[in-house]
């Protein structure tokens, strides 16, 4: 029962980024990619992201101490930086990534730097949020790989001595039709 | 035997006898683990059920991926992989080139993300078109951009498709099909 109540947990955890606004359908893409020979594709992903967009922040950083401002150099650093984000399916930042390179267009400094923070505030909000729900969701241990087992009683009958027929009399899960035929 | 097998499986297995003491039926209790399948949720399976279709024009089909951002050149490898296509990834223009090579390609179609830094995909494109090799591959544009310059200037480097990013399943999925009837039409005329 317990471990129902933690499947309910994170899904919850989950519905609530979505809800409110972290994560967009890019998310979800990641997770349809998701399977048996990838169990761990979405948190791959993630981790990648947060491991190559250091240096697109740091960068940033550095541009934006130099006097006067190079927006073309900014905007194509954050040009980037959006891109990976987008397909993260990280939503704010992608949302303050647009204000940045507007700012840019416009050639507003301060603008620039304004949101800049912001970008950096959502980026590491959402980082948060994510290595929770995954720290969450490596302690119940993949849904996919989550077995139950079920009962099958049948019998064999001897009809020949050249087929065996497998006539299942219960099960305690439905079950597709098959067909067993030795020889 | 039957019953050491059972046993390992961790069933139990016995016979009934009739009244004659005759063998009439063997009865056989096992376990299942329940296969990945049943988990999944409802769209999963509908997926599933468009694979076969999807996957199969696509299946075998050589593309190498050039996108100098490492986060989405795995997601994309990924789409392409699930869409049923072999793919090899590269970072940059030049990566490109040097595996295009300027004899036989193996690769029937480039994906080139055109905003790469040092050589951009325009380029790698009006280099790849400039080879005299009979096998030329089908080229296809990623880009953020909406603008129809940007599309338009594709064509005129001799690309065969554009795809906007970010990449969705169903986008990658329809303008590969289009490029590759496209091409399939050319040769048929």
């Amino acid at each position: 029962m317990e471990r129902n109540q933690m499947h309910r947990q994170i899904a919850n955890t989950r519905k609530l980024m979505f809800d409110q606004g972290y994560l967009d359908e890019q998310f979800i893409q990641l997770e349809e990619l998701q399977d048996g020979s990838n169990p761990n594709f979405v948190e791959e992903v993630v981790t990648l992201y947060y491991r190559d967009s250091a240096r697109f922040l740091s960068n940033l950083d550095q541009a934006l101490e130099k006097r006067p401002l190079d927006f073309s150099k900014l905007d194509n650093l954050m040009h980037q930086f959006k891109g990976s984000s987008t397909s993260i399916g990280a939503k704010k930042v992608k949302t303050e990534c647009t204000h940045f390179r507007n700012y840019c267009n416009a050639r507003n400094a301060e603008g620039c730097k304004r949101t800049f923070q912001n970008v950096k505030k959502e980026y590491t909000t959402l980082r948060k949020k994510l290595e929770a729900y995954f720290q969450m969701s490596r302690q119940v241990g993949p849904v996919e790989t989550a077995y139950a087992s079920s009962v099958v009683v049948c019998t064999i009958r001897y009809d020949t001595i050249h087929s065996l027929h497998l006539n299942i009399i219960h099960s305690n899960l439905p079950l597709r039709r098959c067909a067993a035929r030795s020889h | 035997m039957c019953k050491k097998l059972v046993q390992m499986m961790q069933g139990k297995i016995w016979m009934s006898t009739n009244s004659q003491g005759y063998i009439q039926s063997t009865s056989l209790v096992l376990r299942f683990q329940i296969q990945q399948t049943f988990n999944r949720p409802m769209f999963d399976l509908t997926n599933f059920i468009d694979q076969p279709k999807s996957n199969s024009i696509f299946r075998g089909l050589q593309v190498i991926l050039a996108d100098d951002d490492g986060v989405n050149r795995m997601v994309t490898k990924k789409l392409l992989e699930k869409l049923g296509c072999q793919v090899t990834t590269v970072s940059s223009g030049f990566e490109c080139l040097s595996s295009l090579g300027p004899t036989m390609s193996p690769f029937h179609v480039v994906i080139l993300d055109l905003h790469m830094p040092e050589m951009d995909g325009f380029e790698v494109a009006t280099r790849i078109r400039k080879f005299r090799s009979r096998n030329r591959p089908l080229i296809i544009a990623l880009t953020a951009s909406a603008e129809e310059q940007v599309w338009e200037r594709c064509l005129q480097v001799g690309m065969n498709g554009v795809i906007r990013k970010p990449v969705l399943l169903r986008g990658l999925e329809i303008e590969l099909r289009t490029v590759l009837q496209r091409a399939g039409e050319r040769l048929s005329s």
